[in-house]
């Protein structure tokens, strides 16, 4: 049975998120910030959003209609960069998932690769943004393979720790069932370890987002990111900040579809 | 299906060491054992003797430190499908749901979902677990969860049914059905068992072999042939119990398990 959540549980934000605004209209109102640009208010900000999903006129006298920011509507920014990391997320599944697979059921190849993936989990991503600008251009192909590398190590460790901790006799009892050892890692391993690579995905999907945003700072219009940063120093604060709630919000969904996703596809979590 | 039940178990001067963390924990101490096809083996022992040891040598789960183990004369390098093993601990699947664990043997031989299916069937009806077919192993009771293996192992038609105290879980009615019910299919099958219980007229009342282990380390102190299972399915169980050979094996095996 659905009830809807009780007051204890949605006043308390909603009383924040209250206060949090008017505190900050009163800022802006105030004029202790000056000069003014540096501070919009949230209605600003809200035009601002409005703005940008919208066409409007360019004004200052001059009778021609512009659509969103930079030729785009925001959402459209917006998709982009979803597109990105959603690219390079699912290359970093294909690849990393199986590459845990193997890391974890033989010895050597984790001994020989394992040492490369904890290097490469290591570096801030846009350390080697330049080196895959000059591999692969300014273009889409380098941001999709900057969130490839920079999601593909969370995934692969998370799947490797995930075979280590397999319980022994779950593999005997299918062994001896007469699986082979092919058949042990397709019926066993592989449902055992999806809520450890799921786990991964969650931590690789956050650090992936903020890879995109960052790494937009380079040609990246169309795009989220792009849109934040450009705006920022062009002094349209208000459409700047609008970009940043878009940002963050855009974060908490994609964990919560995860988290979602996780639900629906491991419903023993912590039963078995 | 093959129908190979002459896969006799062999053990020669077999002993396991583990290592542990303040030394060296001798869990075997020289067992020489042969199970002959279709035989019964109970084997019973005081806690940590080193029962559930053997069973998972003899399942391929262990290397032992010296020492053979052979089935049906070829030596035992791993687990195998003529070996099939009831867990101590129940080991389910919690992805798959009950009909599917109970029909996994089959699926993983590539039998057809139907056919699986039938099998597992009936197996479930045997432990009675048909009505919850659809659940999920984490749905169940313990003693649920034990059946479950138990209609597994047997959907699977090992040759040699290993089973590590596999009623303990169960309450008294329950048990004495499935004690039934294993000799039923036991005597219908001639499957080799051997069933490691702490129950001393559980040993007896189903063995056609009776084994004691000593404290650990564990040697084998008692070796007794018993015929309550094998003739038993003229007589009720009570009758059984009230026989003074019964109750003779009984004392014997309680004495052996207490003063080695
Ligand atoms: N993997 C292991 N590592 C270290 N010691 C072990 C290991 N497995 C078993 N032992 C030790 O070997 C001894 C025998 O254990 P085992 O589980 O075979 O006993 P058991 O007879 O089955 O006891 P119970 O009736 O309580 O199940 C115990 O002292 C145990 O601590
Ligand atoms: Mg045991």
């Amino acid at each position: 049975m659905i009830r809807p959540p009780a007051p204890s549980r949605w006043l308390p934000p909603v009383v924040t998120l209250v206060v949090v605004l008017a505190a900050w209209s009163a800022v802006s109102a105030s004029g202790i910030v000056q000069p003014a640009y540096l501070a919009p208010s949230p209605l600003e900000v809200w035009d601002a959003f409005l703005r940008a999903n919208t066409n409007h006129a360019v004004g200052g006298g001059v009778d021609r209609v512009v659509r969103g920011e930079e030729g785009y509507y925001l959402w459209e920014h917006l998709v982009v960069s979803l597109q990105r990391i959603g690219g390079g997320l699912a290359l970093a599944i294909v690849v990393a998932v199986p590459l845990g697979l193997a890391m974890g059921t033989v010895g050597w190849f984790e001994r020989v690769v394992g040492p490369y993936v904890d290097f490469l989990r290591s570096l801030p991503p846009l350390a080697y943004l330049g080196f895959l600008v000059a591999w692969f251009g300014i273009g889409d192909t380098s941001k999709v393979a900057l969130l490839f590398l920079a999601a593909f190590p969370p995934i692969a460790l998370a799947t490797l720790n995930g075979v280590r901790g397999i319980r022994e006799d779950r593999l005997n009892a299918v062994r001896s069932l007469g699986a082979s050892r092919r058949q042990t890692i397709t019926t066993v391993v592989l449902p055992a370890t999806l809520p450890d690579i799921l786990s991964g995905l969650r931590v690789a999907v956050g650090f992936a987002w903020t890879t995109v945003v960052a790494a937009e700072l380079v040609n990246g219009l169309p795009g989220i990111g792009g849109l934040a940063y450009l705006s920022g120093t062009q002094n349209k604060l208000a459409l700047s900040v609008a970009c940043i709630i878009v940002i963050g919000l855009t974060a908490i969904v994609l964990d919560l579809i995860i988290r979602t996703l996780e639900k629906k596809l491991v419903p023993w979590r912590g039963k078995a | 299906m093959s129908e190979r039940h002459d896969l006799a178990v062999t053990v020669a001067g077999l002993e396991q060491e583990f290592r542990a963390r303040d030394g060296v924990v001798r869990a075997l101490d020289g067992i020489d054992l042969t199970i002959e096809p279709g035989e019964l083996v109970t084997l019973a022992g005081p806690s940590g003797c080193g029962k559930t040891t053997l069973l998972r040598i003899l399942a391929g789960f262990v290397e032992p430190t010296r020492g053979t183990v052979e089935v049906g004369g070829r030596p035992v390098r791993g687990p195998g499908r003529e070996r099939g093993v009831v867990f101590q601990q129940p080991t389910l699947y919690p992805w798959l749901d009950v009909r599917d664990n109970v029909a996994l043997g089959p699926k993983v031989r590539g039998v057809a979902k139907a056919e699986r299916y039938r099998t597992a069937e009936r197996y479930l009806e045997l432990v009675g677990l048909a009505d919850v077919a659809g659940l999920r192993p984490y749905e169940l009771s313990g003693g649920m969860q034990q059946r479950a293996q138990i209609a597994r192992v047997l959907t699977n038609d090992p040759e040699i049914v290993l089973m590590d105290e596999p009623f303990g879980a169960l309450d008294a009615l329950t048990r004495e059905r499935l004690q039934e019910e294993l000799l039923t299919i036991w005597r219908e099958t001639g499957k080799t068992i051997l069933f490691i219980t702490h129950g001393v007229d559980e040993a007896v009342f189903l063995g056609s072999r009776v084994l004691v282990m000593s404290p650990r380390p564990g040697r084998i102190v008692l070796d007794e042939p018993a015929r309550f299972s094998t003739d038993g399915h003229q007589v009720p169980p009570a009758d059984l119990r009230a026989l003074p050979e019964f109750t003779a094996l009984t004392t014997k095996v309680r004495e052996a398990i207490s003063h080695p």
